[in-house]
């Protein structure tokens, strides 16, 4: 059973990433650039437009896609993996970014109020925001280790929330300009020293002009960070899916350009100079709410609620990230680029716990470098994010040469000369990724140091992994050989090859508690019974379509203890191994394909008898096709329960 | 249709392949545990918790025996555990209560769905509810409940009840689907 969510909800999955950036980005660019910082935000975010179009059309060749699908499909192995190195190290950033900026917001917060409440306190915001962001990611990691996927219910609850804010902030800021007057930010570049990195040293390097522009707006690019995750979304959308991706695209191009365009505007536009940077550049929202026009305590009250929003949103961010990162890692792992080790489920909660400890552990690391502070996690972010856009346009384009059949989506701007359609719109799109991916390169001092370091460190566990991965998948050929383990779509094939009367369907899933296949095992008849042992693969949340189902370690595990009771028992089954989000539908949907007379389980450790057998009345009568019973059996040490459906 | 459950010593499953084979539970009509008072037509805006406690009140009221806050608390408790909630747009909280005779049922048809909060990508359009006496022996026919009615309403026939114009006219279409 696959259920998929409509456009409003992947917009909201999308922009619970790609919105939180309007909480710093105004902070961090303005200490890069100057206060014309918010001209270059809005053309970020203009261009995001296009890099929307990217997306949709390697979603329309891959719903499975993602940067490293699209590049590995274009331009080989290699590059598919330095391209998800590098966006790793963003995914790995997002989290940190996003908590401690949500630190600083609060720490600003709190400082203000004490007064109010006569407590003579004064909170370090650097050293708050660091223990704010371990406990909110250590958080987050005790959710993902049991399991508890990112709901798209509460993405939007988040977003209508950040809705509410943003109008609220427009319309007051809107009359604060003007009952007060303004002026726009001014057009020309103040780069800091940080901001130059190391341009600086390069004579013919100056910052003016197209360069000093192509530097800026490297500088702004992470106002679109968080545009990848469309990719991870494509997989959960409705039909029509293309066409609702691009609703979605819509949605979130409208929202993002209103609420973080706008916002760094009023920011500049309100905040006075002299407090802007100095007093709210770790939380510039925060300082807008206190400077608009308006009783103190009004505006305090204003100031609450943007705190309020931002610490949601951005540990939706937080939260989105360590799901992200675990996913794009597991689709490696499926694709033997990382050792088995690391797909071990965890015995409770069944996730993939090891990855989620290590991508928690890096972002807690990062937490602890940073030290607090917004603008060098800022600096150092963007980097993966860039250079995956730079290779996922690179990839697509090269696919319109290598793939020529027709696709749902194509970027527009192509020109068809001699039989030849040339896609110029995909090439400007990559020329300008290209250029200001490059100059990032030097005027991004720490992103290009840390991220190509931890890019490399990542390809290279990538690469020996995958070799280290083939020795042992020539044993696994074997085992699948062996095995002849059928997967989902085979359940057809496998129904069509059993012949004898009865069919017995055993569901196992861990190699510990196998007593009913035992019991089963000792009592069938193999002359009249054709006996089915089962498993599935349970996924849930982002990455749910799964086109890859080799057995991972746990599943070699438990179906090596499954052939060797087999054996030890003379008996011949035929197993298989099903993806699914939810067990019991697996199961219906599988016995139903083979056509069983009778269904046999385990005592679930999780879940008692009764409620086990409730949950599978209700899923067999909502799936029941033929009206023919069927026995469920649940056999455990002591205990048999038996009722016919 | 048989229930069978086996305390130690150990039980041989020979003996329940050989019991004597499942008795269908016949005539039972799922229509026959409704009316008119306990089939509910939500206004807009409710969420599944009002829902809920409203179609408990319905049924105790029916049923003229029950206080109504203990059931509803049970049906809570039983909602925490693993989902009443099918992709097909149906719910199917429930109860099993000491001291009940007989199975006590009621429905709900929204016209307007409203979201699960434990499944909140799933819409509920039709709540069925029902109580059953926490008996063993009666266990086989909770199930056997549990199972037809997720098998009657399907997103066909609820896209039918969601339309129709109040209780009366929805019992009689499910009377006539299961006739």
């Amino acid at each position: 059973m696959l259920s998929f969510i409509s456009f409003w909800r992947a917009a909201a999955i999308v922009l619970c990433d790609l919105a939180s950036t309007a909480y710093y980005i105004g902070g961090i660019v303005e200490q890069a650039v100057g206060p014309s910082a918010p001209w270059f935000i809005l053309g970020v975010m203009l261009f995001s437009y296009a890099i929307r179009y990217v997306y949709m059309e390697s979603c329309s060749m891959f719903v499975r896609g993602g940067v490293y699908k699209v590049v590995k499909e274009a331009m080989g192995g290699k590059l598919a993996k330095l391209s998800a190195s590098a966006l790793m190290f963003d995914y790995i950033l997002t989290g940190p970014i996003s908590t401690v900026s949500a630190g600083q917001y609060l720490a600003g917060l709190l400082n203000t109020i004490f007064p109010y409440l006569r407590i003579d306190w004064h909170l370090d915001p650097h050293a708050f925001a660091v223990v704010f962001a371990i406990a909110a990611t250590t958080y987050f990691w005790r959710e993902n280790v049991k399991g508890i996927h990112e709901s798209s219910d509460k993405a939007l609850k988040i977003m209508q929330l950040t809705a509410v804010m943003g109008v609220i902030m427009i319309v007051w800021c809107g009359y604060t300009l003007w009952a007060r007057g303004f002026t726009w930010p001014p057009l020309t570049l103040r780069f800091s020293t940080e901001g130059l990195g190391w341009a600086a040293n390069v004579s013919w390097l100056k910052p003016v002009g197209a360069i000093g522009i192509l530097m800026a707006f490297g500088h702004s690019l992470l106002a679109m960070s968080g545009e990848e995750s469309l990719a991870q979304v494509y997989r959960e959308i409705e039909a029509p899916k293309i066409r609702n991706l691009a609703r979605a695209g819509i949605v979130i191009f409208i929202f993002s350009l209103l609420l973080t365009s706008l916002v760094s505007f009023f920011a500049v536009m309100i905040i006075p100079d002299s407090v802007r940077i100095s007093q709210y550049g770790n939380n510039l929202l925060a300082g807008l709410a206190m400077s608009v026009v308006g009783p103190n305590w009004i505006r305090l009250l204003l100031q609450v609620f943007v705190v309020g929003v931002g610490v949601l949103i951005l540990s939706g961010a937080a939260n989105t990230s360590i799901v992200g990162a675990n996913g794009v890692l597991n689709r490696l792992a499926e694709d033997g680029i990382l050792v088995d080790w690391f797909r071990g489920l965890h015995k409770k909660f069944g996730t993939t716990h090891r990855l989620i400890n290590m991508v928690v552990g890096l972002q807690i690391l990062t937490i602890l470098a940073c030290r607090g502070d917004v603008y060098l996690l800022g600096e150092a972010y963007a980097f993966g994010v860039v250079w995956s856009f730079v290779f996922n346009t690179m990839a697509v384009m090269r696919l319109r040469f290598i793939k020529r059949e027709a696709r749902e989506f194509m970027v527009p701007g192509n020109i068809r000369i001699n039989g030849v359609e040339w896609p110029l719109g995909l090439g400007a799109i990559f020329v300008l990724l290209f250029a200001t991916a490059s100059m990032n390169l030097l005027t991004k001092k720490v992103a290009t140091v840390s991220g190509a370091a931890f890019t490399l460190v990542f390809f290279l566990i990538f690469v020996f992994s995958e070799r280290w991965n083939e020795k042992v998948h020539s044993g696994l050929k074997a085992l699948h050989a062996k095995f002849n383990l059928r997967q989902a779509h085979d359940l057809k094939i496998v129904s069509d090859e059993i012949e004898k009367p009865n069919r017995t369907l055993v569901a196992v899933r861990d190699p510990g508690n196998l007593h009913h296949l035992k019991r089963v095992l000792e009592t069938f008849d193999e002359g009249t019974t054709d006996l089915v042992v089962f498993t599935s693969r349970i996924r849930t949340g982002l990455g749910l379509v799964d086109e890859v189902v080799n057995m991972d370690n746990e599943e070699q595990k438990l179906f090596t203890r499954v052939l060797d009771l087999a054996e030890k028992a003379g008996k011949t089954i035929t197993p298989m191994l099903v993806v699914s989000n939810e067990p019991f539908y697996a199961i219906t949907q599988a016995a139903q394909a083979v056509k069983a007379t009778e269904v046999v389980f385990g005592v679930s450790a999780k879940i008692s008898t009764d409620a086990q057998l409730e949950r599978l009345a209700m899923t067999w009568g909502s799936l029941q096709t033929d009206k023919k019973p069927v026995r469920f059996r649940i056999l455990g040490p002591g205990v048999e329960h038996a009722v016919d459906l | 249709m048989a229930w069978f459950q086996k305390k130690p010593p150990e039980p041989s499953a020979e003996l329940v392949k050989n019991s004597p084979p499942p008795k269908a539970v016949k005539g039972l009509k799922i229509s026959s545990l409704l009316s008119e008072a306990t089939i509910l037509f939500p206004q807009e805006g409710q969420d599944k918790s009002s829902v809920l406690q409203a179609l408990v009140a319905s049924v105790c009221a029916k049923s003229g025996t029950f206080d109504w806050a203990p059931l509803l608390k049970k049906v809570e408790e039983r909602e925490q555990g693993i989902s009443t909630t099918l992709d097909t747009g149906l719910s199917l909280p429930h109860a099993r209560v000491d001291g009940l005779a007989a199975i006590q049922a009621g429905m709900a048809v929204l016209r307007k769905p409203i979201s699960d909060p434990k499944q909140p990508d799933l819409s509920i359009r039709i709540m069925f509810l029902f109580f059953s006496p926490n008996k063993q022996e009666a266990f086989a026919l909770h199930l056997q409940l549990l199972r037809g009615v997720a098998s009657l309403f399907q997103p066909a026939f609820i896209d039918q009840l969601t339309a129709t114009s109040g209780p009366a006219a929805a019992l009689e279409l499910v009377r006539k689907l299961e006739a």
